[in-house]
């Protein structure tokens, strides 16, 4: 009987009774014909694949992620709870040793979703990764994690949530911004002030094919991996990358996908996007099963892939290897100089966030503190066109003890019906209030 | 009268049934010769009965589990078409085993031709192995079976026997169907001697009632229907216990079936009397079928299983058996020595019993009776130990709508029906090991005979629709239909069902037991380019496990 190399977890939710809306790409149909691929192929039948029942994710593992706006109860469904309770299952799967890497195969998807939550961005509600990877440093004590985001679009809400975060090497694959939503991802941004350097952005032009991300994965995101020395990988496996997507406009393959798999040797996969239900996801997802389980993913390949299939043009060879280059030249030949401002000095932003699924403008100040020890204090003062306005304070998971000083004053110091609701993330002692 | 007969794995039970009564039973020790052993036992019911009075016999055998555990299948040939995925090699079976060019994707649409030369070419390499028997498999052939029956037809003058994949089952799992299209090929020609001695046999006692044999999904097939699939008559053991404490006892509530035997003891689950079925479909030694089976658990532990104290001073019990216990003769002591010498049970010699005892006692510094009475509550709790880990994997199946995360009840059993020889003289350790109540129904010692007798014809039809492609696609009987763009579920309920109703009749169900299930109702949009585009909709009928109509009252004890 035919047995997988490396013991692999599968956490599938296809959620057959949810939808965003009847037409909309993230509806009931997107996984069917993946399910009906999984199973023809008898992948749960690999001694060494096991398949595990998911559980409904709580309030309390969202809450060490995000602040909903004005509560969980408002911005999820029972299907978000779901998809990020399959990540658990999944992360517990592979931190309790049972398997050595799973995948989440759940939907609705998630890197969209930023720290603050005021409704539906790019079809997510609930940062499902974040979620995750948050569960395990609280559960596994897990302090480094990688994560490598696959999706054609850029992950901006992880890239959110781990901006600060110098624990957490983001790095993100994606089309480029100027010509896809949501529209940013470039390598100029990377990472807050205490983090400088552990946000990556690699913006691949279109029709980039499986030759673009390779040379991707071999000259920045493996080196980079190396350099940071993780003690997780968790892959952002969004399949829209794929030459059949219906709403991106690259070239890569079933075959691609797990070629990367193979390579990456992610912990944890969690699928993102990918709307070519028909043509694309059925493959994809048994290559990517196949490379987790270290099989061979030669005879992977979706069935029009000789007649359809076209390799990269010279141009865009010419155009990635550039891109390429000076995002090297930038983290890896060189270091990004570090942010020249004293310790204990609150830096500010101001950003405006789109929600184009729920159409919320979101209008965000954000103050955190410099600081060298720790990812910072932050306090997020937030209003949206719904008509909340929020202050959301957070201490870092390992907050040094002149940032937990600085968030207690913030708290202290909150003016009187100036908020809807005064929210306290302290994930030093994992407490969530709301005031 | 309805015949029942199970073949276990040392003994052959048999009962005569009048309106949900026992009027005979008998065990035989099995011989080499089953259809021998299957004599001796009928002779035993049938003394003094009127062949005419019998009105439908039903057997269940261990043939095709032999033939396929001792490795006794006929060479038989194999050619399959795949496509993308895993590499279709990964799934050799049998002696010669070919795979040509030709793939169909997962709606049934055809990518590549199947290659008809291939196929000639195999034809030559599997004749030139003497080889007399084929299989064709196709992958998505449940999709669209147009390559397997092309195959089929090509092939079907060159060998005695052609077993098709997407008949036996309308489920999706191509390596399974490989081996289970394998399987009815290989045991073909040894089931086909079988059934027509036994045919013989019943032919010569004047018996012409109907006659059947059980399946592992504790359904029945009437000998001239399970010629088509003869590998679905192995593994029936298990069912016929199941059927029996179903027909005895009705089962309501969550009942957890407890049936234990000499050598091992097998454990089933009924939800208000509906059985569980294994996901998948059962194995049957190294072969991953897609047969489907309720889902059993068994564990090597009986009433005959030996006992003994190892070096540490622990008492263990099983998982073998060196042969009957000590009171009867055997080598070694049983836990059915202990039920004699705690007067549970009278019989065998009561001195030899003792002697047993005394030699587990010894070691464990017990008296006798003490020693006795801790083998009872061992393994009454090693059982209930191994129930706990297999209700724990029957709760972490995984489920795939909202619908069933939320609403998904636990199973937890709230009854222990108890089967088996040893049933009165353990049941009480069980409850109290278990803390559940239980119930003992009469003939307990005979269950799995009277579970044959009773069981009812079992079958099921798959169906796709694909309004898109304009297609209907029922499988199991090899059908591709061409329907209307606004063709609806009421139109494929009523199609599925006539389908399933000649299926049943076929298969020997008589016309007032056809009382189907919807097992699987799924209808989806299909959206392309933000359109709908059509509807793919997804039922699968089944006749579920159950009780037959001419079995008498169901009776509670």
């Amino acid at each position: 009987m035919l047995s997988a190399k490396r013991k692999t977890g599968l956490v599938f939710f296809p959620a057959f009774d949810w939808s965003v809306s009847p037409t909309h790409p993230e509806r009931e149909e997107r996984l069917l014909y993946t399910q009906d691929q999984v199973m023809e192929e008898g992948l749960l039948d690999l001694d060494g694949v096991v398949e595990y029942r998911v559980r409904p994710a709580t309030y309390a593992d969202i809450r060490r992620t995000h602040f909903c706006v004005p509560d969980e109860a408002a911005v999820t469904t029972e299907s978000h709870l779901i998809a990020a309770g399959g990540c658990l299952v999944a992360a517990d799967a592979v931190m309790k040793r049972e398997v050595d890497s799973a995948f989440a195969l759940v939907r609705p998807p998630g890197h969209h979703a930023m720290r603050v939550v005021h409704g539906n961005r790019g079809f997510c509600n609930i940062n499902i990764e974040a979620v995750m990877i948050e569960y395990i440093r609280d559960v596994y004590n897990v302090r480094k994690v990688a994560i490598v985001d696959t999706d054609c679009h850029h992950g901006d809400g992880t890239q959110d949530i781990y901006w600060h975060d110098p624990d957490t090497l983001f790095i993100s694959i994606h089309q480029d911004g100027r010509t896809l939503y949501p529209g940013t991802g470039f390598p100029a941004d990377m990472g807050g002030p205490n983090a400088i350097g552990s946000t990556i952005n690699i913006p691949l032009p279109p029709r980039t094919g499986e030759e673009g991300f390779r040379t991707a994965l071999d000259e920045l995101v493996m080196p980079l991996i190396e350099r940071f020395e993780p003690e997780l990988i968790v892959n952002s496996a969004g399949q829209d990358n794929h030459y059949e997507d219906p709403i991106t406009h690259m070239n890569f393959s079933a075959r691609g996908y797990a070629d990367l798999t193979a390579r990456l040797k992610p912990h944890l996969a969690v699928l993102e996007g990918g709307y070519s239900v028909e043509k694309a996801l059925p493959y994809i997802n048994v290559g990517i099963i196949m490379a987790m389980a270290g099989l061979p993913t030669a005879t992977v390949k979706e069935p029009n892939y000789d007649t359809e299939y076209e390799a990269q043009t010279p141009e865009v060879d010419k155009y990635v290897d550039q891109t390429i280059s000076t995002v090297r030249k930038q983290f890896i030949t060189s270091q990004p100089p570090p942010d020249i401002n004293k310790d204990g000095r609150i830096i500010e932003r101001r950003r405006n966030i789109f929600y184009d699924t729920d159409m919320i403008q979101e209008l965000q100040t954000e103050r955190i503190r410099r600081c060298r020890d720790c990812a910072g204090a932050l306090w997020i003062e937030s209003s949206s066109s719904r008509g909340y306005r929020i202050l959301a304070i957070h201490v870092p998971r390992w907050a040094c003890p002149a940032c937990q000083k600085q968030a207690r004053q913030w708290c202290e110091s909150v003016p009187a019906k100036t908020y809807d609701k005064v929210y306290i993330q302290d994930r030093t002692k994992n407490s969530y209030t709301v005031i | 009268m309805i015949l029942g007969l199970d073949v276990g794995g040392t003994q052959t039970d048999a009962v005569l049934v009048k309106d949900g009564h026992v009027v005979a039973h008998g065990k035989t020790v099995n011989g080499a010769d089953l259809l021998e052993t299957l004599d001796t036992a009928l002779d035993q019911v049938l003394s003094g009965v009127d062949p005419k009075e019998v009105r439908r016999a039903v057997f269940s055998t261990t043939l095709a589990t032999n033939a396929i555990v001792e490795d006794h299948l006929e060479p038989a040939g194999m050619i399959v078409s795949s496509g993308p995925g895993m590499d279709p090699e990964w799934f050799t079976v049998g002696p010669s085993y070919h795979v040509v060019s030709g793939c169909m994707d997962h709606r049934g649409t055809e990518v590549t031709p199947i290659d008809r030369g291939a196929v000639m070419n195999a034809v030559s390499a599997i004749k030139r192995q003497g080889i007399r028997v084929a299989g064709v498999a196709g992958k998505f052939s449940v999709r669209n079976p147009l390559h397997e029956l092309m195959m089929s037809q090509w092939i079907t003058d060159s060998f005695s026997y052609v077993a098709m994949g997407h008949i036996f089952s309308g489920s999706l799992n191509f390596p399974r169907r490989v081996a289970t299209t394998y399987l009815n090929a290989a045991l073909h020609g040894v089931h086909h001697s079988f059934v027509s001695a036994l045919e013989k046999t019943l032919t010569r006692r004047g018996i012409t009632a109907p006659r059947y044999l059980l399946k592992p999904d504790g359904g029945t097939v009437s000998l001239s229907g399970s010629y088509r699939f003869p590998a679905q008559t192995a593994q029936s053991g298990p069912a016929a216990s199941v059927m029996g404490a179903l027909a005895l006892d009705g089962c309501r509530e969550t009942a957890l079936i407890l049936d234990v035997g000499g050598t091992t003891t097998d454990m089933a689950i009924l939800l208000d009397g509906v059985p569980l079925c294994v996901p998948r479909g059962i194995t049957l030694g190294e072969f991953r079928t897609s047969i489907r089976s309720l889902l059993t658990r068994s564990l090597g532990l009986g009433g005959d299983s030996r006992v003994r104290v190892d070096d540490k001073g622990c008492l263990k019990i099983g998982p073998t058996r060196e042969g009957s216990a000590v009171a009867f003769g055997g080598p070694v002591p049983t836990p059915t020595d202990a039920m004699i010498v705690l007067r549970l049970l009278h019989a065998g010699d009561l001195k030899a019993a003792r002697r047993a005892m005394e030699a587990v006692a010894g070691p464990l510094n017990l008296h006798p009776l003490a020693a006795a009475e801790r083998i009872l509550t061992n393994m009454a709790q090693t059982i209930a130990l191994s129930a706990e880990a297999f209700l724990y994997s029957v709760n972490s199946r995984p489920v795939y709508t909202i619908h069933e995360v939320i609403e998904c009840a636990r199973v937890a059993p709230t009854i222990l029906i108890v089967l088996g020889g040893p049933a009165p003289m353990l049941a009480p350790y069980l409850a109290a090991a278990f803390n559940l109540p239980y119930r003992i129904p009469r003939f307990h010692d005979v269950a799995n005979a009277v579970g044959a007798a009773a069981a009812r014809v079992t079958t099921e039809v798959t169906l796709q629709a694909d309004t898109q492609r304009g297609t209907a696609v029922i499988p199991e009987a090899g059908l591709e239909i061409p329907i209307r763009r606004d063709f609806s579920m009421e139109a494929a309920l009523s199609m599925a069902r006539e389908i399933l109703e000649k299926r049943a009749s076929d298969e020997g169900a008589s016309p007032d037991e056809l009382d189907f299930a919807v097992t699987e109702k799924e209808e989806y949009s299909m959206v392309r380019g933000g359109a709908r585009v059509g509807k793919n909709i997804r039922l699968k009928l089944t006749i579920v496990p159950g009780i037959a109509p001419d079995w008498a009252e169901k009776e509670q004890c």
